[in-house]
């Protein structure tokens, strides 16, 4: 503390831990708290196609197309501990090879500060829906849900899935390809 | 041109040493306090951030520089002894030996 390079080495050592503190007081504060919202999905059209799988065993596979609407508000999610919400819509189900199959379909980030009403009308889902085989056809309880990772600034991140989940049914008949 | 600077005073005394410590630790501390619970109530951590930067720029002001305040209690050294009047300041050392070896 004689020196004016030893006074500002103990003042930034001392600066630092205490904005240690506060970070970690800042994880404690949000760390317990419940970041489920109600989500309400709506599937307004289901198309099946079989058709070439070029990322398999050269056979047919499923594929699924969906047309969907999600409305939630996040508002309640977001607090002093959260940076952004990286929000997926799953579709979960079971075939005969697979007692578990999940399919991301979508996924959207939403930034701390931006619209927090999630409002969404007529989607596509943004990636392809795929079984590995034949296990979309009739298959009564495809499962969507809307989960989403809390990206914090300090702490854990948490994996959360949205209360309101919606089970659909897929059709027993492969939609005509068209070829041109 | 360095006699310039050799002769700006730059120390500080012990107990301005330690006065310089605690008005550091003092406010970045309050800071720190006013910087979280501002912070909760906002809701936004980066106001909690700033604030205790801003502590911590006013104790770097504060504290850093060696202020005429942390000097008022300097060390009593023994007068300069001058070469003249040396032998009769060893007789009381000698005395203080042979009491320990006493």
């Amino acid at each position: 503390m004689n020196t004016v390079l030893s006074r500002a080495n103990s003042l930034f050592a001392f600066s630092l831990s205490v904005m240690a503190a506060l970070t970690f007081g800042c994880f404690v504060t949000t760390a317990f708290k419940d970041r489920r919202v109600p989500v309400d999905i709506h599937v307004s059209k289901v198309m099946l196609k079989n058709v070439d799988d070029f990322t398999g065993p050269r056979e047919r596979s499923d594929l699924g197309f969906l047309t969907f609407d999600i409305s939630a508000d996040l508002e309640p999610i977001f607090d002093w501990n959260v940076k952004q919400l990286f929000l997926y819509l799953s579709a979960e189900y079971a075939t005969k090879s697979n007692s578990l199959n999940q399919v991301v379909l979508w996924d959207r980030i939403v930034l701390r500060g931006e619209n927090t009403k999630l409002n969404l009308r007529d989607m596509k889902s943004k990636y392809f829906f795929f079984d590995d085989g034949n296990g979309l056809r009739s298959n009564k309880n495809v499962t969507l849900t809307l989960s989403w990772n809390v990206v914090p600034n300090a702490g854990i991140l948490p994996l959360v899935a949205g209360s309101g989940h919606i089970s659909l049914p897929f059709p027993d008949q492969y939609e005509a390809t068209k070829s041109y | 041109m360095l006699s310039i600077f050799k002769s700006i005073p730059t120390h500080m005394d012990y107990k301005g040493q330690k006065l310089a410590e605690q008005i550091f630790q003092g406010i970045i501390l309050i800071s720190a306090v006013i910087g979280f619970v501002y912070g909760l109530i906002i809701q936004q951590f980066g106001w909690t951030v700033y604030i205790v930067l801003a502590g911590f720029a006013v104790s770097c002001l504060l504290t850093l520089p060696p202020w005429p305040m942390y000097r008022r209690n300097p060390l009593p050294w023994q007068p300069v002894v001058s070469e003249a009047s040396g032998e009769p300041n060893q007789k009381p050392q000698d005395n203080i030996k042979r009491k320990k070896h006493k």
